[in-house]
């Protein structure tokens, strides 16, 4: 068995701890007053009083909420055994009530042993979850239920958190209701009978302070020392780090890429990158991993889809641009290939291809989504004939043709003329 | 490890079927399926042959190998995406082949529904087989988006243990098949078909969030789309995959791509030479090039004796003159596949092109025309052209009783009004497209048309009287419901808005007046003088 490259064992490290959440968000959960201590209170709480709660974890997508309710659901797992058991839901997979109670249902089955039927109705699921809310009571065990995507719940009828926190305030039961959801306004959401059943505790998920996010980088980029990587490497690469975590760049590269989302997992995907390009010649990160990852990141699309095109279609975009700056409202290709025609008869341009050629590159502009018809599944219409619009503004567009390589100038000259 | 069983199937089975079924299971179960079917199978590849295999690719293939790493480490999803036939599908096969990992491949243009999705997937992880056995039915039925988590989630855990259960014995030469690492990965290809679907709003936002419901480090999802990710966002958000771009090719890449596996590379390079650039003003994609290069080639190659020769200077230049005409044409039919065409036929087209050169015409073509219809739906065609051109109000002066047409109305010398007037409804011709018409004028049309032409083949004939114009009309009458069927099949007639008024459908006429010209002029119908010219 050959030797495996250190730097490979370390690159696979890397990966693994980036794809775990439980691993990156344990050091945001370590002071006293963060969500992770308020949230383990407050379940430790209702598990030992034997009572009922609810509550909402809010934050933007990827702040790590589901990520802390798993530390916490983990830690308080170790410490009552057999007192707790958790029923996740999804909005997203079982908005319905009856997917809903058939779900909870074979949760529980498989919870504690017992043979679940797929045949069993939605009255069925109801009653043997009111049964079940009962004797967990009685034996006093909570039951922790997880609403993930908590907004689809709340949309429609909201029979399923109806019934749900009905039955924990009509039957002596333990349970705990944790709705997790990226609107902040979810619980302006709910109707007023499933408010008034609702606790009005929230927890905010807000993004890291730079403190917090150096720590974070500094605990996730970090090889540990006493492991099976060999010691000075591990070393090495650590203090390698902290001079790239150090430098005025590299902060200003964080800086920039955490503008526009501020979330850890938004911070996680860079870091991806950053990790999936290390050299394996030499083993350590350096800056120049970082800057490529955030050049990668920041795309432009509609650029580089008129990279792409091919010249004839750039023809067919310009002539659509003239047609709106001379403010007709709609056009259509029939109008689109007079104004082609148009512009050949008075500039003597080569590129002239018959009406078949150009249908279809205006078809390939329709597949590259750089214009789109205005008609929504108008199909009663041939393809000349359905208004279209352009997808691009006017400055991507002037932007696109002059990085083009070999643009004709006529068409700069086009775009640049009002006429 | 590994038994597959057929599910017990509860229907009727007719007594022919339930009496064949025992020979065909033994046949086909003689090799049980393992993980190791999920996969390549053939011989492993280098990444130097990788590279090499797609010229032009290097930069994305290495990004791709750097970003799945290695078998053993876990990935954040990936997003694919890059224009038509660049190449994304046959990169992301050949890389497993190359990595040797087991991978599950489903691409949403064969599965078009969630439904067929779903189980397609289920069925390669579950290496359920559809065969006679089983009736050709999935392992397991599944609609839902939750039952698919649920069932995924349990046959992924199957295959990772199963996987793990065998020792894999580190040898420094790799077995043929043999799958190393316990990563799986899902591929789902064509993933911008999905937005046309029906849920696509619960779809699609769930196929993103997949990675996030599974929760399983061991599995790697990667999405190749046509289409740019920003073309996805919706109202309900999910967390980005990682976007991998393949831009088009660039002209270079294109000359690579068309020089490999060909037999004379310096001849093909001339041609390359020749007629890459004009036709990359046009289209640069791989497929369309390479359907338009096929024919032009053998016309390049045709004045060489000896296909094997290397081509000097003095011969390009002949080449080129030769090829020269041909290109200007050939760009302008760029997109069309044309139909083989037998020998004979061909040969056929050249002496009767050297003959009849100037005193046919256009009529010439219509001889070849690539579609043949009978005269009853050539007529149904006219008049559904007539139908959607002419306003309904001239109908009764246009056909009279007879099925002749009036004189027209005086013709007076066009003022400055009537022809800004012109003007503006050939814009309105040009904006609105064909006018509906309902069913009944189109049949009034048509049975008028008709009795014109039976009229003019009995004059001919001078046997018959009135009568016989009627027993021919109902001969062509019969079918012509079902020829307007098929019509609208093959999308010359489609359906246009319903009447506001009554609700029944209306229909639109899709050919243009070229076209119409050309089929009148098949049946010798004289079709100018019938359309309604402002």
């Amino acid at each position: 068995m050959g030797r495996v490259n250190p730097a490979e064992e370390a690159l696979n490290l890397l990966r693994t701890r980036l794809c775990n959440p439980s691993f990156v968000f344990k050091p945001l959960s370590d002071s006293p007053d963060s969500n992770y201590s308020k949230l383990k209170f407050l379940i430790s709480s209702s598990v030992t009083e034997a009572c009922n709660n609810s509550i909402l974890l809010l934050g933007p997508r990827g702040s790590g909420k589901i990520a802390v309710l798993e530390l916490v659901l983990k830690d308080l797992l170790l410490e009552y055994p057999d007192m707790i058991s958790v029923i996740t839901l999804s909005g997203l997979l079982h908005c319905d009530d009856n997917s809903a109670f058939k779900e909870i249902a074979r949760q529980l089955c498989a919870e504690h042993q017992l043979l679940f039927s797929k045949m069993a109705s939605f009255d069925d699921n109801s009653q043997f979850m009111i049964a079940m809310l009962r004797e967990c009571g009685l034996a006093h065990k909570t039951i922790i239920f997880v609403l993930d995507e908590f907004d689809l719940f709340a949309q429609g009828k909201q029979r399923v958190l109806y019934s749900l926190l009905d039955a924990m305030q009509s039957v002596t039961s333990q349970a705990v209701v944790i709705g997790v959801s990226c609107r902040l306004d979810a619980d302006q959401l709910l109707e007023k009978r499933v408010r008034s059943r609702f606790s009005h505790r929230k927890l905010l998920f807000l993004p890291p302070s730079k403190e917090d996010l150096q720590r974070l980088l500094e605990h996730i980029l970090s090889l540990p020392v006493d492991s099976t990587l060999p010691h000075d490497y591990a070393v090495e690469f650590n203090s390698k780090l902290q001079n790239v975590l150090a430098d005025e760049k590299f902060k200003q590269i964080i800086n920039t890429y955490m503008n526009s989302d501020a979330t850890v997992n938004h911070l996680l995907k860079l870091l991806f990158r950053v990790v999936s390009s290390m050299d394996l010649g030499s083993g350590f990160l350096s800056l120049e991993n970082f800057k490529t990852a955030l050049s990668n990141n920041q795309r432009q699309p509609k650029l580089e889809c008129i990279k792409d095109c091919s010249i004839l279609e750039l023809y067919i975009l310009v002539c659509m641009k003239r047609l709106e700056i001379k403010e007709q409202n709609s056009y259509n290709f029939n109008s689109v290939m007079k104004e082609y025609k148009s512009i050949r008869d008075s500039f003597q341009t080569s590129d002239y291809y018959a009406r078949n050629v150009c249908i279809r590159a205006f078809e390939h502009l329709l597949q590259r989504e750089l214009i789109c018809f205005t008609d929504n599944r108008g199909h009663n219409q041939s393809v000349e004939f359905r208004p279209a619009k352009l997808l691009i503004l006017s400055h991507e567009l002037h932007q696109g043709l002059k990085s083009y390589r070999s643009c004709p100038a006529i068409l700069l000259k086009l775009m640049d003329r009002e006429v | 490890m590994g038994k597959e069983e057929s599910p017990q199937i509860t229907r009727r089975t007719t007594r022919s079927s339930s009496s064949t079924t025992v020979e065909t299971t033994k046949a086909s179960d003689s090799h049980p399926p393992t993980i190791n079917d999920l996969v390549f199978g053939e011989d492993l590849i280098s990444l130097n042959d990788l590279l090499s295999s797609f010229p032009g690719r290097r930069i994305q293939i290495l990004e791709l190998v750097r970003l799945l790493g290695t078998s053993n480490s876990p990935m954040l999803p990936l997003f694919m995406y890059g224009g038509a036939s660049s190449g994304k599908t046959s990169i992301i096969l050949q890389m497993f082949r190359h990595l040797n990992c087991p991978f599950v491949y489903s691409s949403c243009r064969s599965c078009y529904s969630p439904r067929i999705l779903f189980e397609s997937v289920l069925n390669q992880l579950l290496l359920h087989r559809k065969n006679a056995a089983n009736g050709y039915s999935s392992a397991k039925r599944c609609e839902r988006p939750s039952d698919f988590v649920n069932f995924l989630r349990e046959a992924l855990s199957n295959v990772i243990n199963n996987s793990k259960g065998n020792p894999r014995k580190l040898e420094t030469k790799k077995l043929v098949g043999q799958a190393d690492g316990n990563m799986i990965y899902l591929i789902f290809d064509n993933l911008e078909l999905v937005r046309e679907w029906d849920k696509s709003s619960t779809i699609l936002p769930f196929l993103f969030n997949l990675y996030d419901f599974l929760k399983m480090p061991e599995v790697g999802l990667i999405f190749v789309s046509n289409t740019s990710p920003d073309t996805y966002y919706s109202n309900m958000g999910y967390m980005d995959p990682i976007p991998v771009h393949f831009p088009d090719y660039t002209e270079d890449d294109l000359c690579q791509i068309f020089l490999r596996n060909q037999a004379n590379r310096k001849l093909y390079s001339s041609f390359l030479d020749v007629v890459l650039r004009p036709f990359c003003r046009i289209t640069r994609r791989v497929d369309e090039l390479s359907t338009a290069f096929s024919p032009l080639f053998e016309k390049y190659g045709e004045p060489l004796s000896d296909l094997g020769v290397v081509p000097n200077e003095e011969t390009k230049r002949r080449l080129f003159s030769h090829l020269q005409p041909h290109i200007a044409p050939s760009l302008n039919e760029v997109f069309k596949v044309s139909s083989q065409s037998s020998p004979e036929a061909q040969s056929n087209k050249e002496t009767k092109k050297k003959s009849s050169r100037r005193k046919l015409g256009v009529c010439e073509e219509i001889d070849e025309s690539d579609f043949h219809m009978s005269t009853s739906a050539k007529y149904l065609l006219i008049s559904a052209f007539l139908a959607s051109r002419n306003p309904a109000t001239l109908d009764a002066s246009l056909f009279d009783s007879m099925g002749g047409f009036d004189s027209r109305k005086r013709k007076r010398k066009p003022s400055q009004k009537s022809l800004e007037h012109k003007e503006t409804a050939e814009q309105e011709l040009l904006m609105k497209g064909p006018g509906t018409f309902p069913l009944e004028r189109l049949l009034a049309i048509f049975q008028c048309l008709t009795s014109v032409a039976e009229g003019s083949i009995d004059e001919e004939e001078q046997g018959n009287e009135g009568l016989g114009v009627q027993g021919g009309d109902g001969g062509l009458m019969s079918d012509v419901l079902l020829q307007l069927s098929s019509l609208c099949n093959a999308n010359f007639i489609i359906k246009g808005g319903s009447c506001p008024l009554e609700g029944s459908t209306r229909y639109r006429s899709t050919l243009c007046e070229d076209m119409a010209l050309k089929v009148a002029r098949s049946l010798k119908f004289p079709l100018s003088k019938y359309l309604y010219r402002r």
